[in-house]
């Protein structure tokens, strides 16, 4: 690594200001332990890093609201969302992905909005934010402006975010009941980045009629997609084997899956339609993680 | 109190949990600069030009040299332990990519790293050849032009000067005839099996220090083989021995990776051309580009007899051995001559080739190939129990080569307990009871594996054993501690003879100027070796202890106080007993043409494991519910670091089975970093049981012998047999991906999975 | 080219001043002070070789700009035996030979402090979970996991 400017803006709106549009040697840091793997690989070369870590303390918060929504503040690291007993209340699933997302000292490091504006398709938030219907609160220049997290993503390693915005919040509509899941498959060791990740959302009613679902799939694509085909399917249906079977053909249909040394796209095909059913039966037995 | 047999905690155990044991990474010197390198892009070329100009102009480097600079104070600038091929800095042509071209000098990492960035090379670029089949084809590209062996090895000298070939070593054993076999025998089977490239990483990558002198040289490094590193300096510098010294302290890790010298020789060069201490410390991401582990092509045949006797076995086994020999051509020949398996068969032919490829080199890695080896004779072994609808235990015991027996090279075997082990692995594995197959999504099977692996021979091991007029005692060995408990089991060795604690041993080890020639920590040779060096040495100083209570008027036979003794002698505390101890086996070299010797190993290493496996026939996904590993580890000095070196064993093994793959993108290594390229975690590790049988190797120290690797040898067979056990496929490729079981639970299935269009 | 700047922070108990480059880690600025337990390995902060606390929470050093430990408290494994006495981690992973090389486990025996003041009574999955992003490549995971169970109970006794 070579040299490069540290500044550390004392607030929000300052740290917006010292953003450079134009220079795409200036970034943010929060965490930085996605940016320090760039900058250490030669991918990345700062000329200035606008250091998040001294802007105003209630950009760590997280707070669940009396309805059962969730704000989390972009500095929240990851550990602290991981430790929330009230998150763990009333989000269950992301204290399980939690558990499982890379380890210890990135958690302990790594902030919920580096997490979400990296862009990285195999992370574990953003589908899981995206099935469970977050919002990211932007502000830039212009204002404040919110982006669902569902259509965060423009491409491998590309969000919506101008170069000059900075998230500043996310909001996690409340449960309600609504069953939730996210599974991850490795397929080499266990620590791995996945081969597949799978968001899953639905309301139910009675034994398994499902209402209003949300299915993410990551890590396969390009970037963070809903399965909408499948939505379709599950919709208003009984979640049986056959149903879900189906849902598994449709999504395996309607994405394209990119091959790697994680898995050919037609191995990760399978694993679409296998951990689809695998996802929802998890979620209606009220376990959300592997 | 008996020493042998004692668990205590390793000597050094102290310094490493508090962070204070020292590692070559960890020193800096003043004055001392930082080497990084400029590696090759391209597989195979010619070098036209380097263009170094902006390096050697940004403020903070202190010089760039190349290959050219190099030769100007080495003529020959070429190294090798098996044949003189690598060249400290790549000249005229650069073989695989990664390969090192120029090295730039800061006193500031950072700098040096960002001046490597600037440069750039031509090349003329020549087709490469990557697989180690194709490239012993007659229209292959040719890797070297000529074949220079080094003249350690006199089987290796026929080689030289040959040109027009990429095979390093074309080795062979014939042993009765195999055809007349073949012709008669009621089944014949055969198969080809394959193995992956991977490699060892350490944690501590490979890191030197050279600090030149007037006229001489101390060179830290993290090294498995001090005395070859210092012959092999003084050899390619014209010095005498006696003017480099090398030193090595902890290993973090070595594996066979640190064996014979690999980055020594640049830090050595660069520190004489800048006359300043540089150092050389390897990146993660450039151990991938060091030293590897051999991929392998083994086709095997064997015939069978009415009864299910083998009566003949054809071994064909292709050495990926990258762009420069390493040790590879040892490995293909002392490796090889095990093909035909812990099997007691008349009729053998082996033909096991060294073979030249645009790879990274391939090495030693904890098992000599015995691995890679073990893989297919044992997979094999599997299928032809299963065609012939016989117990895989039952037929193995019905063919294993038993003591007394005469292997495939005519060595009668000695103090092997290939019995035992299998014996012991079917017990623990609680054979003779039928498994719950599993039902729905999830199946299971089991499966076994067993190998044994000859020790490199011959070979010499010294030792000295001082001890000091207040009784304390100094071992000086060249024995390197990396983790195996060398420097402790030394320790328990010499008190043993002293009659002392153990604890109170003081190990120097990894001092050329202090301790004697080793040939070298590998193979599993030291405890064997070094063992016994050490323990003549004790036993020498012991002697004297014994002359110098004569001397000084005690009567033979008395319990005399070691302080007493100097006290009487030299009339104050003063003075010292040095005792001294060499060791070397007998060996019969085998015969060049047909591989026979009456004594081909000091003694054998023998191992196995059996696995309990579930597989999910939706995704292939395959989890190891048991493994067993038992080795065979002659009389055990100390039982739980030696637990400990056979479950660590059969742990790395089960990531060369089923995580660990370098992959390739031509030659260039696309996931060089932990981060792509997985290693066993925590969570990876399945239900283990390791058992080391207490046996007696009659020639090793108090019978005990090495088992390093012992481990390693049957993991991926018994994990490839217990698949096959569960859904009734076979899996001949290492690693077995979840996909790839899949991909044969589905091919099997008639409904096969597409392969993606490139 | 940018400057250098001075950070202050409290290393092993005591207040240290340091000029530092912006680009150095925190495994470069201890060993800046003759530190060298934390080691860069894998440099992607996935082997935890280089783990080191700052204000009591792990972080992997070869990932965390030293420039960002300004005004912070550093602790490092040279840091558990202070007064010659070792820690009862330290203890149980030598009385259950958790450790070949010894490469790893200054991060191993800094995890698992803050494994046992989170969790004083880990069971053997939680410690699996909780010590993952650790690796030993001479795989003395079992031995681990003994040495951490008996660190609890040393810790339990010591109460």
């Amino acid at each position: 690594m070579i040299p490069f400017d540290w500044v550390e803006p004392r607030s929000f709106a300052e740290a917006v200001a010292s953003l450079d549009p134009e220079d795409p040697t200036v970034r943010p840091v929060a965490g930085g332990t996605a940016l320090m793997l760039m900058m250490k690989a030669g991918v990345f070369t700062p000329t200035r890093l606008i250091s998040l870590a001294q802007i105003e303390p209630h950009y760590s918060a997280i707070t669940v609201e009396k309805n059962g929504a969730l704000r989390i503040g972009a500095m929240a690291t990851l550990s602290a969302l991981e430790q929330s007993s009230a998150v763990a209340e009333h989000f269950p699933v992301i204290t399980e992905t939690l558990l499982t997302l890379s380890n210890v000292r990135v958690r302990n490091v790594a902030c919920v909005g580096g997490a979400l504006a990296h862009g990285d398709p195999h992370m574990d938030l953003p589908p899981l934010f995206a099935a469970l219907g977050a919002k990211v609160l932007v502000r830039g220049p212009a204002g404040v402006r919110e982006i669902d997290v569902d259509s965060l993503y423009a491409g491998y390693y590309e969000t919506m975010l101008a170069k000059d915005e900075l998230i500043a919040e996310v909001f996690v509509p409340a449960l309600n009941g609504a069953k939730s899941a996210y599974m991850k498959c490795t397929s080499r060791s266990a620590d791995d980045w996945p081969a597949l990740g799978l968001a899953v959302r639905f309301e139910v009613e009675g034994h398994a009629h499902i209402r209003n679902p949300r299915l993410v799939v990551s890590a396969a694509t390009e970037k963070v997609t809903r399965l909408t085909q499948a939505e379709d399917i599950l919709k208003n249906a009984e979640a049986d084997s056959v149903v879900l079977k189906r849902a598994g053909e449709a999504a395996a249909e309607e994405v394209t899956l990119l091959g790697d040394a994680h898995g050919s796209a037609s191995y990760k095909r399978e694993l679409l339609r296998v951990y689809l059913a695998r996802a929802i039966r998890h979620a209606l037995a009220g376990k959300s993680a592997q | 109190m008996s020493q042998m047999g004692r668990s205590i905690p390793r000597l050094e155990a102290r310094s490493k949990v508090t962070g204070r044991a020292e590692y070559v990474h960890n020193m800096r010197v003043p004055g001392m600069l930082t080497a990084k390198i400029f590696r090759s892009t391209v597989a195979h070329g010619r070098i036209l030009s380097i263009d170094a100009e902006e390096a050697r102009g940004m403020e903070g480097v202190y010089a760039v040299v190349t290959g050219e600079d190099v030769r100007k104070i080495i003529p020959n600038p070429y190294f090798g332990p098996a044949f003189h091929d690598q060249p400290i800095l790549a000249l005229d042509k650069v073989r695989y990519v990664g390969e090192a071209v120029a090295a730039v000098l800061a006193s500031d990492p950072h700098i040096a790293e960002a001046a490597v960035q600037t440069i750039s090379a031509e090349y003329e670029e020549l087709e490469p050849v990557f697989d180690e089949v194709e490239a012993t084809l007659p229209n292959s590209p040719i890797v070297h032009d000529e074949l220079k062996p080094a003249g350690t090895f006199a089987d290796l000298k026929h080689l030289a000067g040959r040109k027009n070939t990429n095979i390093a070593l074309d080795y062979q054993l014939r042993r009765g005839d195999v055809d007349k076999a073949f012709a008669a025998a009621v089944h014949v089977f055969e198969h080809e099996f394959r193995t992956q490239h991977v490699l060892h990483v350490p944690l501590e990558s490979h890191a030197s220090l050279a600090i030149p002198g007037e006229g001489t040289l101390t060179l830290h490094t993290s090294s498995q083989t001090p005395s070859f590193v210092r012959m092999e300096i003084a050899r390619l510098l014209g010095w005498p021995e006696n003017r480099v010294h090398v030193k090595v302290p902890f290993l973090g890790g070595g594996y066979g990776a640190k064996v014979y010298v690999k980055v020594e020789p640049l830090a050595v060069a660069l520190a004489l051309i800048v006359r300043r201490p540089v150092k050389v410390a390897l990146t993660m991401e450039e151990q991938f580009y060091t030293i590897t582990k051999h991929p392998v092509t083994f086709r095997i045949k064997s015939g069978v007899d009415k009864d299910g006797r083998i009566t003949a076995r054809k071994c064909d086994v292709y050495w990926n051995g990258g762009a420069y020999a390493d040790i590879g051509p040892r490995v293909a020949q002392k490796t090889g001559f095990t093909a035909p398996g812990p099997y007691d068969i008349d009729n053998v032919s082996i033909d096991s080739y060294e073979v030249y490829t645009n790879r990274p080199p391939a090495g030693a890695l904890r098992g000599f190939g015995v691995p890679q080896l073990v893989w297919a004779y044992e997979s094999h072994t599997d299928l032809i129990a299963r065609e012939l609808g016989l117990d895989p235990v039952e037929y193995r015991r019905k063919n294993i080569l038993r003591d007394g027996r005469p292997h495939a090279t005519g060595t009668i075997m000695k103090d092997a307990g290939i019995d035992a082990v299998l014996d012991r692995i079917a017990e623990r594995m609680n054979w003779s009871v039928a498994i719950d197959r599993g039902t729905g999504r999830i199946k299971r099977g089991r499966g076994i594996g067993i190998g044994f692996k000859a020790s490199i021979s011959p070979t010499t091991s010294g030792a000295i054993v001082n001890v000091s007029a207040d009784g304390s005692v100094v071992i000086f060995t060249n024995t390197i501690d990396m983790g195996q408990g060398s420097d402790t089991a030394m320790a328990q060795l010499a008190a043993e003879v002293l009659n002392i604690d153990a604890e109170k041993v003081k190990v120097v080890h990894g001092d050329t100027d202090a301790a004697p020639y080793d040939m070298g920590t590998l193979g599993s040779r030291s405890t064997f070796h070094m063992g016994n060096a050490v323990k003549l040495a004790a036993e020498d100083a012991r002697d004297k202890l014994v002359a110098l209570a004569a001397e000084v008027g005690l009567p033979a036979g008395t319990n005399y106080d070691v302080q007493e003794l100097f006290r009487k002698r030299y009339g104050m505390r003063a003075g010292n007993i040095v005792g001294v101890g060499s060791y070397v086996p007998s060996y019969t070299p085998p015969d060049p043409k047909t591989g026979q010797s009456a004594n081909v190993t000091p003694f054998w290493m023998v191992g196995g494991a059996g696995a309990e496996v579930e597989v999910d026939t939706e995704t292939g996904h395959v989890r190891v519910t048991k493994l067993v590993n038992v080795a065979d580890g002659g009389k055990i000095i100390n039982p739980k670091i030696a637990r400990t070196q056979i479950s660590g064993g059969a742990i790395m093994q089960l990531g060369f089975t089923l995580t660990e793959r370098m992959e390739f993108d031509g030659g260039q290594v696309t996931n060089a970093s932990f981060a792509d390229y997985k290693i066993p975690g925590f969570r990876d590790v399945p239900p283990m049981e390791s058992e080391l049988i207490a046996a007696n190797q009659e020639n090793g120290p108090f019978g005990a012998k090495g088992i390093g690797e012992s481990a390693t040898f049957g993991v991926s067979p018994a994990i490839a047999n217990a698949i096959h056990d569960a859904v009734g496929v076979r899996l001949t490729s290492l690693p077995i991906k979840a996909e790839a079981v899949l991909r044969a639970l589905r091919a099997a299935q008639g409904n096969p999975l597409a392969e993606d269009e490139e | 080219m940018s400057e250098t700047r001075t950070i202050r922070f409290t290393l092993n108990g005591r207040s240290e001043s340091v000029a530092i480059q912006p680009h150095w880690n925190l495994v470069e600025l201890l060993h800046h002070f003759g530190l060298t337990g934390a080691r860069e390995s894998c440099g992607q902060g996935l082997c935890g070789v280089c783990t080191v606390l700052v204000d009591d929470v792990a972080v992997s050093g070869c990932l965390y700009l030293a420039v960002r430990v300004d005004g912070k408290k550093i602790t490092t494994v040279e840091h558990l035996d202070e007064g010659g006495t070792l820690s009862p981690v330290q203890q149980a992973f030598i009385e259950c030979g958790a450790f070949q090389c010894g490469f790893c486990t200054p991060g191993f025996v800094l995890m698992t402090h803050q494994l046992l003041a989170r969790n004083p009574d880990p069971s053997d999955d939680e410690i699996r979970h909780y010590l993952s992003g650790n690796l030993c490549r001479c795989a003395a995971y079992p031995e681990i996991v003994e040495a951490v169970k008996l660190a609890a109970k040393l810790q339990k006794q010591a109460r």
